[in-house]
């Protein structure tokens, strides 16, 4: 229970400064911007406090926010998804299943994958949308999501099978 | 009425989440670039510090290019003062008998200072890029202050903590700048359309003044910086919105993706014209 939450502070810390310090200054081909801070969504338990669910989420999205310059944007959207969180996950995942269940490749890989879909387009829709609110044009906002999302979804698998494996060879 | 608060209590979480979502939404739409407070952008130190942190490591990696540019740099600026020395040279001999007694200094006083800093954080992967310098108002820089490279215009501080300081670059939606074209005099305005960092727009140029690709494009009448600073170059005639004048796609001389120097201008003058025109307009 404790090294639960100890391994959740160490994730919060390392997603931020992963994502102000390296993820933000990517933009493949002028679109493409990796967005995977919500990883530490996807991996919370799944029976985990509503309350510090959304107040860890808000939080982390003010922070990243005081990195980038841009005061509430990605506090908003990450706090929406947070709240939405639980009625996503009663979509994909069996509700029998117990409290600290924690989702993930290892755990029920298919429910996972688009789990984690569904979660990264609300949250990069959410995140550029308001962004961009009067600015600009909806193909290039729309072009941006897609792009964005197809990395981050495909680098939030690749860190989690990359943890499931260290995981794995642990037990051994 | 039990069934209102048992419906409250069981939904509390919603509520947390409206009032967080609410309070997000207050920060972007009061979020102005010039009246903002330091704890909420990266000019905080905590974050400054973090940064600084993270620019010694990656700095290094730029150490080749950026000796290049200043070797460029030192070159073209050598080739200038010879022929400044020459030219000098030409009006010593012309003029040999002067009336000293006039002549309180023997050069103006200059108007422009230059603050060299460096860049510890740059983001260009939004819409709201930024850069983050390593220096601030104890070394003197003032919001509205202009930032050049050794390339050209780079962008106007608008934030500023006693160690950092935030500047809006060019490529940023909100930054607005008068420019020409470096063989006439009419001016139009820079501005960015956020699709590509090596691209601004140059638009309200009078659809009668000829121009041809690679023309360079060079800042006009400004408070913030001094006239002819170079901006960028025509590369192609744009989509303009209006019969009477031309909009241009303009390749930035900055390049941004390996800023790592820039120059912050300090116009000592400044204060002193601000005062007169504002005199004006009372």
């Amino acid at each position: 229970m404790k090294l639960s939450y100890l391994y959740e502070i160490v994730l919060f810390v390392f997603l931020i400064l992963l994502q102000v310090l390296l993820l933000n200054r990517i933009s493949l081909f002028g679109l493409a911007t990796p967005v995977l801070y919500s990883f530490y969504l996807l991996k919370l338990p799944m029976g985990r406090n509503l309350f510090f669910v959304i107040l860890s989420a808000f939080l982390m999205g003010l922070i990243i926010d005081i990195f980038l310059n841009t005061p509430g944007m990605n506090a908003a959207a990450f706090t929406i998804v947070a709240a939405l969180r639980k009625p996503v996950m009663n979509l994909f995942f069996e509700k029998v299943e117990y409290d600290e269940f924690v989702p993930g490749l290892n755990t029920a890989a298919g429910p996972f994958v688009r789990f984690t879909i569904l979660m990264v387009f609300l949250h990069l829709t959410l995140l550029f949308f308001i962004e961009s609110f009067t600015l600009f044009n909806l193909m290039s906002t729309l072009l941006r999501i897609v792009t964005s999302a197809v990395i981050t979804i495909l680098l939030i698998i690749t860190m989690d099978s990359l943890m499931y494996r260290r995981k794995a060879s642990e037990h051994t | 009425m039990r069934n209102l608060f048992n419906f409250i209590i069981r939904n509390s979480h919603w509520l947390v989440a409206i009032l967080l979502v609410a309070f997000s939404f207050y920060l972007v739409f009061t979020h102005n670039s010039y009246q903002r407070s330091v704890y909420l952008t990266s000019a905080n130190s905590v974050t400054g510090w973090f940064y600084t942190a993270s620019d010694n490591v990656t700095s290094f990696f730029f150490l080749k290019k950026s000796n290049q540019q200043l070797l460029e740099r030192n070159a073209a600026l050598e080739k200038e003062l010879y022929a400044l020395r020459r030219d000098a040279g030409k009006h010593e001999a012309a003029d040999s008998i002067q009336v000293e007694a006039f002549v309180a200094d023997s050069v103006d006083p200059p108007q422009f200072d230059f603050i060299p800093a460096k860049v510890v954080n740059l983001s260009f992967s939004g819409v709201n890029n930024f850069i983050t310098l390593n220096k601030g108002a104890s070394n003197g820089i003032k919001p509205d202050m202009g930032v050049i490279s050794q390339r050209g215009v780079v962008g106007v501080v608008s934030n500023v903590s006693p160690n950092f300081s935030v500047v809006i670059p060019v490529i940023n939606p909100k930054f607005r700048l008068s420019a020409k074209l470096k063989n006439s005099e009419n001016y139009g305005s820079i501005s960015w359309d956020g699709k590509n960092i090596r691209l601004a727009q140059l638009q309200e140029l009078p659809r009668h003044e000829p121009f041809h690709e690679g023309d360079t494009v060079l800042t006009s009448f400004s408070r913030i910086f001094p006239k002819n600073l170079i901006i960028g170059y025509v590369s192609e005639t744009g989509v303009s919105g209006d019969d009477n004048f031309n909009t241009f796609n303009i390749h930035l001389a900055t390049d941004f993706y390996t800023l790592q120097d820039v120059l912050v201008i300090n116009d000592l003058f400044y204060d002193e014209q601000k005062a007169l025109e504002e005199n004006l307009q009372k």
